[in-house]
């Protein structure tokens, strides 16, 4: 059986690839020391694929057809158009047949992914992998969760989703095969609304506090009651619930929380307790 | 009110060829989309408030980026939409 060897989260703000050479060094300095230590914590859990939720944002999908949930499912996807995302490799390995498995487990489940045979990444998933500085990518399947576009998940469905992804992991017959979770995204930020380079501090705060407690109930209290005052770019959210849930909602390990003005984010980067 | 057409101009700009073309010749491109009169006005005018209501607000983002706005001058007209927004 397959094996959950860790569970991490990582903010993912497109400025701090755009616009890296205009922050001070000690910034820079701050935000690479951030997720080389989430690169190190990676590296040590030794995952031959990593599991990553990331939202699509308006690379893949369209108001045409908008998966909630879309599981890569290929034996590669496509590195990130964004001309700021030039260095990141233009294709990255998949693990097609634990996608795959994903998805079936899934449906008997009566859980209804999309999936896709040929994923294109964007920020979302390349910038954490990019800075993490992995000695080398592991394999990638990778999950887009809409954050983005109205209606979205409910807190308990991505529960549930984080629920699923574990038993689907436990249930994948190849043996050994280490997987580890990595939810991007968040903290608070807003994007395009007239309240756009808020950055709510007190939310974040209390967000970080209620996933190093871990219980769900008050997390899921918390997070209905406040996520969507907090910027629309804090649906995000949504993709470290589902993490939680699949490292056992037993808490997790802060490793560095910035309010990041030049990104426009609250930039959270976390490790779970699995 | 989620304006189709208009949305997806500014999912269609986020391809550099399309966003440069738009940029030399924004009747060209707009010509292709079936939009409103009162939209096609709202694109001239640079209308954060009037377009943000009608599309996703990452694609607003995209779109005046795509335009060749800079991000501290669409800041500021989605700041004053905000307060034009909260006066009625």
């Amino acid at each position: 059986m397959a094996e959950l060897v860790g569970a991490f989260a990582a903010s993912h703000a497109p400025l701090i690839a755009r616009d890296w050479h205009r922050f001070s060094e000690e910034r820079r300095s701050e935000i690479a020391g951030a997720y080389r230590e989430l690169g190190r914590r990676m590296t040590a859990a030794r995952p031959d694929v990593i599991l990553e939720l990331s939202p699509d944002h308006w690379t893949n999908f369209f108001l045409d057809n908008l998966p909630s949930i879309c599981i890569g499912v290929g034996e590669s996807h496509e590195g990130p158009s964004e001309p700021f995302m030039k260095g990141f490799p233009r294709s990255v390995a998949g693990h097609a047949a634990l996608g795959m498995h994903i998805a079936a487990t899934a449906l008997a489940e009566d859980f209804e992914p999309s999936i896709s045979h040929h994923l294109k990444l964007d920020h979302g998933f390349c910038i954490p992998l990019e800075r993490m500085e992995l000695p080398a990518l592991p394999r990638l399947v990778p999950i887009t969760v809409n954050d983005l576009e109205p209606p979205m998940m409910s807190i308990r469905r991505c529960f549930a989703w984080g629920r699923l992804l574990a038993r689907a992991i436990a249930s994948y017959p190849e043996k050994k095969l280490r997987v580890a979770i990595l939810a991007t995204g968040g903290l608070s930020h807003s994007i395009g609304e007239s309240t756009m380079g808020a950055i709510d501090e007190a939310f974040d705060r209390d967000c970080i506090r209620a996933f190093t407690d871990g219980a769900e109930a008050p997390l899921t209290q918390f997070l209905e009651a406040h996520m969507a005052d907090a910027g629309n770019g804090t649906h995000e959210v949504r993709n470290w619930v589902i993490a939680h849930a699949a490292a056992g909602a037993r808490g997790f390990d802060l490793i560095e929380y910035r309010a990041i003005p030049e990104v426009y984010v609250g930039c959270g980067f976390a490790s779970w307790r699995v | 009110m989620t304006d189709y057409w208009l949305s997806k101009l500014f999912f269609d700009l986020q391809n550099p060829a399309a966003a440069a073309e738009y940029r030399a010749d924004r009747a060209k491109v707009l010509a292709r989309y079936p939009l409103a009169p009162e939209v096609l006005d709202a694109i001239a005018r640079d209308d954060v408030l009037f377009l943000g209501r009608r599309v996703n607000a990452y694609l607003l983002r995209y779109y005046f980026g795509a335009a060749g706005m800079s991000d501290a001058v669409f800041l500021e007209k989605l700041h004053q939409s905000g307060k034009e927004a909260s006066h009625g």
